[in-house]
């Protein structure tokens, strides 16, 4: 186009002084060797839990499962890496053992660490900010965020040990509210219909239907062979290559508005750009801004509404800039509320379906997301923006905008 | 202090300081970094404590600049990307007043004369000719070739009757005398596009050019072989620059690297001002005539800002 043309030519002349100039493209959006830069990730199939394709499978197999294949793709030895981090929630200790365990099992040194984080359900996204920020201080070079659950061998329930004093604080009170007490919450605080719940709920399995069946999923989704116990008690391996929550032909009166319960696992590979570049190591996406911001605990499923202001106005940007939004579907009333209370598109939301229909695995999901976006913006070719984004229960949301570059 | 105006999926393309009324600025913006899509014109008032609209239109191809009336202080010129020019009336909410489409491409510039006596506007377009206009737009005066390629930068003198600067695509600035309708001048100014250029207030023969090759020049007409003064230090291309309207030798400029400085070039290109922190690229700039500490610059990414700048400098001849 002659204008593109005309305009790219004030800022790459092809004549006169260009010696010691940068290419500008990079450039012109804050780019430079200290960005913090993912190279590749991949994700296992979801599972559902109890019945799925991972019931018998443990959380170290699943996580050793991307961990290998991520450096597998793009041929790095594992003493590159600086750290490890792993975002994990139902384990005994956010799974410390597990992980080092998973480590082990995908050959890495031992001289290579790893440690695991709970964020709640943006622990998967926490282990990446966990990682940049590693990256940023200088720290290290290069390193692994992950993200994994079993949520068949390990459920929601045990609160630990807390003050009998809770009770006398509101906040701390509603600190222990059930998750679905608090989706309730923001549907009747915010007037969430029902039937918008259903709707979105709809939609997002009739998206992750139409991924799903167009091949979508399968440059994300590492196949995992595992053990699977069937009906009759006999165990045989299976090869798990798809998602097995989602329902093609599901209708709005069969229909769950809630995120399912799951198992899973992601990882993503990031860097500092100077290090990658000098590795020969692509750059998948860019990460331009990360925000924690705190909610009130009752309505917990807020926390979008104000994570991903926060990260967007770090990033110098707006919605409109933005061309994908991963937002966590812990439930359709939250979801619905901060697509709504930020005026986003509902095209532009999880175009490829969400967690009510796909799942969450609750410490893998952010990691997954992150996934599911930088493929979902490589598919689309053009440079762009997109957010990832949940809410996190006892009150908080978390958000990362992150720039793919373009082909 | 920074006063902010954001618009959303616009991008800033030139910001002009009302002549007559002293904390109003227009802005001519665009759509997608003005590379395709639809323009728009914002009038907006300074009020302490921000920018607030006065007045918005849409047109269907982008706008990219925008020149007040001297003679009416409701009446702006703006150039398009579908090669139009537009005469816009605050007083009038809907369409412009008049539609004069006779450049064949993108027009880039424009501006109103101010000199005494005369009432033109001139125009300088992709279509490499620049055109001059009765204050109607009824129909051009006159059309001016001789570039060889596009025109991005078309100035009136301030001092000389009939007679505009213009900076192009080609590398060259030109200095025209519209009654003769001939080129005076031809400057070889740049290796590279020159994407600006102004007339100094306080002097006639002194003409700056801002260019891709990230400098920018200060020229005396009276000997163009080579020029009096040479700024480098921008670090990408020189989108606008403008001279100070109180100061005869401070130059104020923006560029594609963020920022936007002021250089007093004759104190040896020394750097007076510089605005930075800016994560988009800056697009145009404006000295307020009226009001000595106000500059407005404008990002392509976000739609103008209007910065108070308080010049504690004094003027070095």
């Amino acid at each position: 186009m002659h204008r593109l043309k005309i305009i790219s030519g004030h800022l790459s002349p092809s004549s006169g002084s260009s010696q010691d100039r940068r290419d500008l493209w990079r450039t012109e959006c804050g780019s430079g060797p200290e960005d913090v830069v993912v190279v590749h990730g991949l994700r296992t199939a979801i599972g559902k839990a109890k019945r799925g394709a991972f019931k018998d499978t443990t959380p170290d197999e699943l996580l050793s499962a991307v961990m290998t294949a991520v450096l597998k793709d793009v041929g790095l030895s594992p003493n590159k890496l600086g750290d490890v981090c792993v975002g994990n929630v139902l384990q005994p200790g956010a799974g410390a053992l597990m992980a080092r365990v998973a480590h082990f099992l995908s050959g890495f040194p031992e001289t290579v660490p790893v440690y695991t984080v709970n964020r709640q359900c943006s622990s998967g996204l926490q282990a990446l900010f966990n990682i940049a920020g590693a990256i940023r201080s200088g720290s290290i070079d290069l390193g692994l965020a992950c993200g994994v659950e079993s949520m068949s061998l390990r459920s929601i329930g045990n609160p630990g040990d807390l003050s009998s004093r809770l009770v006398d604080n509101d906040k701390a009170r509603d600190c222990i509210l059930p998750m679905g007490i608090t989706s309730e919450n923001v549907a009747e605080r915010f007037g969430v219909s029902r039937e918008k719940q259903d709707a979105f709920a709809l939609s997002s399995q009739q998206k992750a239907a139409k991924a799903q069946t167009s091949g979508l999923f399968q440059q994300e989704i590492v196949p995992v062979t595992t053990k699977f116990v069937d009906d009759d008690g006999k165990e045989r391996e299976v090869t798990v290559t798809k998602d097995d929550g989602i329902r093609a032909g599901t209708t709005l009166a069969g229909l769950g508005n809630s995120s399912q319960v799951s198992d899973g696992a992601a990882a993503v590979l990031i860097g500092r750009r100077s290090a990658v570049d000098a590795l020969g190591l692509p750059v998948l996406g860019v990460l331009r801004a990360s925000a924690v911001v705190g909610v009130p605990p009752d309505v917990m499923g807020i926390g979008p509404a104000f994570a991903i202001p926060a990260a967007l106005e770090q990033a110098g940007l707006t919605v409109d800039d933005i061309d994908v939004f991963e937002i966590n579907e812990a439930f359709a009333s939250q979801a619905v509320y901060c697509v709504a209370k930020l005026g986003i598109p509902l095209e532009k939301v999880n175009p490829s379906g969400g967690a009510i229909a796909l799942g969450h695995p609750l410490g893998c999901t952010g990691a997954r997301q992150v996934v599911t976006l930088l493929n979902e913006l490589k598919r689309r070719g053009r440079r762009a923006y997109g957010v990832v984004s949940m809410c996190i229960g006892t009150g908080m949301g978390a958000a990362a905008v992150f720039e793919y570059p373009g082909l | 202090m920074v006063k902010v105006f954001r618009c959303a999926a616009r991008h800033g393309y030139a910001v002009e300081v009302s002549p007559f009324i002293p904390n109003r600025v227009a802005c001519a913006a665009s759509q997608y970094y003005g590379i395709a899509g639809c323009g728009s014109l914002l009038v907006l008032d300074e009020t302490e404590s921000g920018l607030s609209l006065i007045r918005s239109w849409q047109w269907g191809d982008g706008l990219f600049d925008v020149a007040w009336s001297e003679s009416n202080e409701h009446v702006m010129v703006a150039g398009g990307g579908d090669g139009s020019l537009q005469l816009w009336d605050t007083a009038n909410h809907t369409a412009p007043l008049r539609v004069a489409k006779e450049h064949t491409q993108e027009v880039y510039s424009v501006d109103w004369s101010q000199t005494r006596g005369e009432n033109l506007v001139v125009s300088g377009s992709w279509d490499q000719t620049a055109k001059v206009w009765d204050p109607a737009l009824n129909q051009s005066l006159i059309t001016l070739r001789g570039h060889e390629g596009v025109i991005y930068s078309t100035i009136w003198s301030p001092h000389i009757s009939g007679c505009f600067a213009s900076a192009s695509g080609d590398g060259t600035l030109r200095v025209w005398d519209v009654k003769g309708g001939v080129c005076r001048l031809a400057v070889p100014a740049h290796n590279a596009e020159i994407l600006s250029c102004d007339w100094c207030k306080y002097d006639q023969n002194i003409v700056a050019t801002g260019s891709v090759d990230c400098s920018m020049c200060v020229w005396d007409l009276r000997n163009v072989r080579q020029p009096v003064n040479q700024l480098r230090g921008h670090t990408y291309a020189i989108r606008r620059v403008k001279f100070s309207p109180f100061t005869k030798s401070l130059l104020a400029s923006c560029s594609y690297d963020f920022t936007v400085r002021s250089e007093e070039p004759k104190c040896g290109a020394s750097l007076t001002e510089r605005m930075d922190g800016r994560s988009e690229i800056t697009c145009s700039l404006r000295l307020s005539s009226i009001i000595h500490t106000c500059v407005a610059s404008q990002l392509i990414d976000r739609l103008s800002d209007v910065p108070q700048v308080p010049h504690t400098h004094t003027a070095v001849d």
